[in-house]
């Protein structure tokens, strides 16, 4: 039986971003809804009420994207390994990671990667988030600045295609953003229990197993055991990764 | 006597008395007398020069010179006495008696928003000379500001809206669509409304409803507007959108529905659906081509400046989106599914941790 152990997983900044961004978003889409269908929808009352919380909530998801950056690039310097897939994980870890979300989650074999500090996301998420926030994200951000600023922007609208243009990737953008949603809080609940994955971006610290004792036995003499750090914790796992690598 | 009786009543026709030029009739020829000189501007200067074609447009041109400006001795203009004019209201009684009731009575005379011998109808005029009228006292920058308190984007509602949309109440609204165009073939220039001359060469000399409405039986459908709108020939040319009343009254009142933006943002008011193609004359009037109805939203569609928040989103669009939506759905509940099934093989595993 493995020892438990506590990780400070998510540093309060970062979960001070993710819960106004959550509360943002929930905002923007009730009130998008609104500006695109009045007819159907009056949540937020007035028509001009929609468009102002809908502009605000714009603008604190903007700032709170430019704090993101700065905190993870400039602050911790750790943006590049937690958002973009290296090699290992486009070789390998992308399929692990998905074989064991198709199939061996449903056998009962535990999940080929464990977050860390600095490795939070598993090469799925990885993957996912780096379109999410490196692409997905800015476009939203920048097709809204512009849609709030129709006349004195007029110029960049038009090079960009018009304003037809940004008003259809802002919105489909913001469907995809949507949609993703419905995944991200659907996965947070495939932890050990279903809140486990919750509680790390309340109180920053995530219970994992200590698996440290039996990885140090099962990878002795193998020196490329310990290069892929997340799958060392579990032998069948890092055999398999050690024969790809051959 | 009986000619200032005549000119009370606007029935000049007794004006005919006073000799050849002033008449009742159709044409500028029939003010000869005093266009002589009037309209040459080697003879007179400011706004006694009357610009012939403007004029001969109006009414007052039909009624004649003397109508307004009676009594006028053969030895005008070297007998020193000032030319009478008529006051508006002496016709105009209606108007008159719900202007004097309005914010702008004793700020503004009749004169200062209309210029008597160039008179139009508001369907006879772009929204964008409307706004000029207002924003003769009403300085751009202070509208600005003052509607920006309360407005969003305040800006391009001045730009895009004739004033009096918000501020005159009519029954009916519709939506007049101008042909702009950015000058020089620059695409980022601010459009402005098409000049006659300007789609004279374009049409290459022919008649310019034809750039729209290709079968020339002065009605414009939607076929045609699509078609119009997908037409790369004239890419400097496009359609703009005016929401603008069909009557307009002269309290200009602060409507408050207008402040409830689904009065034009919403899909498919009443007001969206009537539209008007507004085609500039040689005379510096305009004139109204039918539209399809309904078909605005449609025919507004091409234009890269013009998008109606609420009211011409695509439909299509917004099924795209529901499915992307509700594609978002299908691995939570997909893998849900299997997780609920084979919960049983995650027991011990979930206990033991």
């Amino acid at each position: 039986m493995s020892a438990k152990k506590m990780v400070y997983l998510q540093p309060i900044p970062i979960r001070i971003w993710h819960w106004v961004n959550a509360f943002g978003i929930i905002t923007l889409i009730v009130s998008g809804a609104q500006i695109r269908f009045p007819e159907a929808i009056s949540i937020l009352g007035s028509y001009k009420t929609a468009i102002q919380v809908h502009n605000v909530a714009g603008l604190v998801v903007a700032v709170f994207l430019a704090f993101w950056v700065i905190y993870y690039k400039m602050v911790r310097n750790s943006l590049d390994n937690i958002y973009i897939p290296n090699e290992e994980d486009l070789k390998h870890g992308i399929v692990r990671q998905l074989l064991y979300y198709c199939f061996w989650y449903f056998i009962g074999r535990p999940s080929p990667f464990h977050a860390s500090p600095d490795a939070k996301f598993n090469p799925m998420q990885k993957a996912a988030y780096l379109v999410v926030m490196f692409i997905l994200v800015p476009l939203v951000v920048v097709t809204g600045i512009l849609l709030m600023n129709v006349t004195p922007l007029r110029v960049l609208i038009l090079m960009s295609g018009g304003i037809k243009i940004i008003d259809t990737l802002h919105f489909l953008v913001a469907c995809s953003l949507f949609a993703f949603l419905f995944t991200h809080v659907y996965l947070a609940t495939l932890g050990a229990t279903p809140l486990a994955y919750f509680k790390p971006m309340i109180f920053g610290w995530e219970e994992v197993e200590d698996h440290d004792a039996e990885h140090e036995e099962t990878h002795d003499g193998d020196p490329n055991g310990t290069e892929y750090r997340p799958v060392r914790h579990y032998p069948e796992y890092s055999t398999k990764a050690t024969n790809h690598g051959a | 006597m009986a000619v200032a009786f005549a000119a009370v009543l606007c029935i000049p026709a007794a004006a005919e008395q006073d000799g050849p030029g002033y008449s009742f009739g159709s044409t500028t020829g029939k003010n000869e007398a005093c266009l002589t000189c009037h309209a040459d501007s080697q003879k007179v200067k400011g706004a006694s020069l009357i610009n012939v074609t403007q004029y001969g447009h109006t009414t007052h041109a039909r009624i004649g010179c003397p109508s307004c400006h009676e009594g006028v001795a053969p030895t005008h203009p070297t007998d020193g006495v000032r030319t009478p004019r008529a006051n508006c209201q002496q016709c105009h009684t209606e108007v008159n008696s719900e202007y004097v009731t309005s914010i702008h009575a004793g700020k503004a005379a009749c004169s200062g928003c209309h210029n008597p011998h160039k008179v139009e109808s508001p369907r006879e005029i772009s929204g964008n000379e409307i706004n000029q009228m207002c924003g003769g006292c009403h300085e751009k920058f202070k509208m600005s500001a003052k509607h920006g308190e309360w407005l969003p984007q305040a800006d391009l509602h001045l730009y895009m809206l004739p004033c009096i949309t918000c501020h005159t109440g009519s029954k009916n609204y519709f939506v007049s669509m101008y042909l702009v165009s950015t000058k020089n073939e620059g695409k980022l220039d601010k459009p402005e409304v098409a000049t006659f001359a300007e789609l004279r060469a374009m049409s290459g000399g022919a008649d310019i409803i034809g750039l729209i409405d290709t079968n020339h039986d002065n009605y414009v459908s939607l076929t045609e507007l699509r078609s119009f709108n997908r037409n790369s020939e004239h890419k400097t040319l496009r359609l703009q959108g005016m929401v603008t009343p069909e009557t307009v009254s002269h309290k200009f009142e602060i409507l408050d529905d207008r402040r409830n933006c689904t009065f034009c943002h919403g899909s498919g008011p009443g007001l969206m659906q009537t539209s008007f193609l507004s085609l500039p004359q040689e005379n510096g009037t305009f004139r109204r081509v039918a539209v399809e109805k309904g078909a605005v939203l449609d025919a507004l569609y091409g234009t890269p400046d013009f998008y109606l928040m609420g009211s011409n989103k695509n439909n299509t669009l917004s099924i795209i989106g529901l499915a992307v939506i509700c594609g978002g759905l299908i691995m939570p509940i997909g893998h849900g599914f299997m997780r609920f099934l084979t919960r049983k093989n995650r027991m011990g595993k979930e206990h033991h941790s």
